[in-house]
């Protein structure tokens, strides 16, 4: 699912492409292209981030009731 | 059984994480609603069947939950985040501006349009399993994400077409609600 997404954190953000393309789909998707780019370089932290031990243990509660 | 649908949980979370972040727009309420959500699948684990779309599944309950806190909540102060990401220490100036826009633009975003967008590009997901997941046709769902990225062309490169692509839906022509109250309306209309 993260195919890209290292890739995408280990580059430096581009700038917006804008004086390049100058057809009106070349334009698109080289602005597409910027844009998956820098979503991945601004959210997968978010995504990286550690899970919160208490809801963990929700899980693992849960699991280990229905478990017995 | 049990088993598994806790490691797929697991699993899944920091997949929800980004979901609940596309409706919040706020993280401390995204990880209140993967909370909720969690408590909630977990209650209903027996309602899943094995071998079905789980993550669509889940998708389905924390978007139902946000849907429901919504309603609760309707006058709530709407407290907007921008990621961490926006203040990438490693990134220039420059690049951190741009960031930051497109991370304010994004946040103005109808809430469907950003959630579709999340779910593809960030998630990899399907426009098939987004439309699962949050309960639309595929057509629909491919509708969200285009006009999703043309909105934020149009806002980013000062294009002004942005009358048509704010539109939540291509086949449901409305005025554009900035805020999520049309999730609710939605859901009342299921």
């Amino acid at each position: 699912m993260h195919d890209n997404a290292k890739q995408n954190r280990d580059d430096p953000p581009p700038s917006p492409p804008g004086e390049g393309a100058t057809q009106p789909n070349a334009a698109e998707a080289a602005f597409d292209l910027w844009l998956n780019r820098s979503l991945h370089q601004l959210y997968d932290g978010v995504a990286a981030e550690p899970v919160p031990p208490e809801l963990l243990r929700l899980i693992e509660t849960d699991r280990g009731r229905r478990g017995k | 059984m049990s088993s598994a649908f806790h490691a797929e949980l697991v699993a899944l979370l920091p997949r929800l994480r980004i979901q609940a972040l596309a409706l919040t727009r706020n993280r401390a309420a995204a990880e209140d609603l993967v909370q909720d959500a969690v408590a909630n699948a977990l209650a209903a684990q027996d309602s899943f069947t094995p071998g079905t779309n789980f993550a669509a599944w889940m998708h389905r309950i924390l978007r139902n939950r946000f849907i429901s806190t919504l309603r609760k909540q309707r006058d709530t102060t709407d407290i907007e985040d921008l990621p961490a990401g926006a203040f990438a220490v490693g990134a220039t100036h420059e690049d951190r501006l741009v960031l930051k826009e497109l991370g304010r633009a994004v946040n103005k975003l109808p809430v469907d349009q950003r959630e579709a967008l999340f779910m593809v590009v960030l998630q990899g997901m399907s426009y098939e399993d987004v439309a699962a997941a949050t309960g639309c046709a595929v057509g629909t769902a491919k509708s969200r994400v285009f006009r999703a990225r043309r909105q934020l062309q149009a806002w980013l490169m000062g294009e002004d077409r942005a009358g048509e692509a704010a539109r939540p839906d291509a086949a449901q022509p409305e005025k554009r609600r900035p805020s999520s109250s049309h999730l609710v309306e939605e859901a009342r209309d299921a």
